[in-house]
C-alpha cells in the first residue's frame, strides 16, 4: 500500500482533528490529507497542491445546507484521472434527495455520522476494517 | 433497520462459491433476501425483466461464462434503472486490469476471495458491519 492516502473534506476543524486522532489510535495504514472545502480539495486533486499519487479514497461531508459537495462529486466522476476514486459520504442529512443524488454518482457508501467522540473510534474501525478487505490496483 | 431487508443479488457461476456465500450469510446472521444469477446475461435478464425485486446490493464475480462481471457492470451502469446499485466485486482475479476496470465503473469495493472459509467468514462479517453503517 506504501504511500496510499485518503482525502478528508470537512469544514469542521475539530472533527478533522478528532478523525486524525482516531486514525492514529486505530492504526489506519493510509496517510490522511484534509481540506476545509471543495475548492481546497480540488487543488489537492488537480491543481497546485496536487497529492501524488492521487488519493485512493475520499471521505466527504455533505450536509443539508448546500449542494457544493454533490457538484464536487459530479466533477470528480467526469474527470478521467479522478473518476475511479472510492468516495464515502458522511452526512448529518437524512434527506432522501441528497442520498439519491449521491448514490447516482456511485459513491461507495452514504453514512450518517454521529459526532460524539467516544463513538468515533468504533465508527472509523468499521470503515477501516472495510478498507482493509478491499483491493486497489497497484497503478498510479 | 431497513437495510437489513434490502435485497442482494449474487452473480456467481461457481456453485461451491454460491454455497459459501449462503453459508457465510447464515453464520453471520445476514437475513437479507439473497438472489443468485449464474452469469452476467442471467443477471441482466433478472434485473431488466423484473424477475426479482430490485436489489440495493450486487455481489459480483468477474470470471464467468457468457458475460463476465466487467461486461455486466458496463451495461448496468448505462441503464437508468440499474446504474445506482452498489456493486461489490468478489473474485479470485488478482489482475490489475480487472481492478482498474471495476473501479472505473465505480464499484464500492474489490474483494479477493480468501482461500479459507474462515477468512471468508471474517470478510463477510466486515461487509455486514459496513452495510449496517451505510444508508442504502
Amino acid at each position: 500500500m506504501g504511500n496510499a492516502s485518503i482525502l478528508l473534506i470537512d469544514n469542521r476543524k475539530s472533527l478533522i482533528q478528532n478523525i486524525r486522532k482516531s486514525f492514529s489510535e486505530i492504526d489506519v495504514k493510509y496517510t490522511l490529507f484534509s481540506a476545509a472545502n471543495e475548492k481546497e480539495a480540488w487543488s489537492m486533486l488537480d491543481g497546485s497542491e496536487k497529492i501524488i499519487p492521487i488519493p485512493k479514497i475520499i471521505l466527504i461531508d455533505i450536509n443539508s445546507t448546500n449542494n457544493k459537495g454533490l457538484q464536487f462529486l459530479n466533477a470528480i466522476r467526469n474527470h478521467t484521472d479522478l473518476k475511479s476514486i472510492l468516495v464515502f459520504v458522511i452526512t448529518d442529512s437524512k434527506t432522501d434527495k441528497n442520498k439519491v443524488a449521491a448514490l447516482n454518482l456511485n459513491i461507495a457508501g452514504y453514512i450518517p455520522m454521529s459526532f460524539e467522540s467516544q463513538t468515533l473510534n468504533s465508527f472509523m474501525t468499521v470503515l477501516n476494517d472495510y478498507w482493509n478487505i478491499i483491493e486497489f490496483s497497484s497503478q498510479k | 433497520m431497513n437495510q437489513k431487508l434490502v435485497n442482494i443479488l449474487l452473480v456467481e457461476d461457481d456453485e461451491v462459491d454460491v454455497m459459501n456465500v449462503k453459508r457465510a450469510f447464515s453464520k453471520n446472521n445476514i437475513m437479507n433476501p439473497l438472489f443468485v444469477a449464474g452469469n452476467g446475461v442471467e443477471a441482466l435478464e433478472m434485473l431488466e425483466n423484473q424477475i426479482i425485486p430490485l436489489p440495493k446490493i450486487i455481489i459480483l464475480d468477474i470470471n464467468m461464462p457468457k458475460m463476465n462481471g466487467i461486461e455486466f457492470l458496463k451495461i448496468m451502469r448505462e441503464n437508468e434503472k440499474l446504474k445506482n446499485i452498489s456493486v461489490f466485486v468478489m473474485t479470485t482475479s488478482n489482475e490489475d486490469s480487472d481492478k482498474i476496470n471495476a473501479y472505473n465503473l465505480n464499484v464500492a469495493g474489490y474483494i479477493l476471495k480468501p482461500l479459507s472459509f474462515e477468512k471468508f467468514l471474517t470478510s463477510v462479517a466486515t461487509l455486514k458491519n459496513f452495510w449496517q453503517l451505510c444508508e442504502l
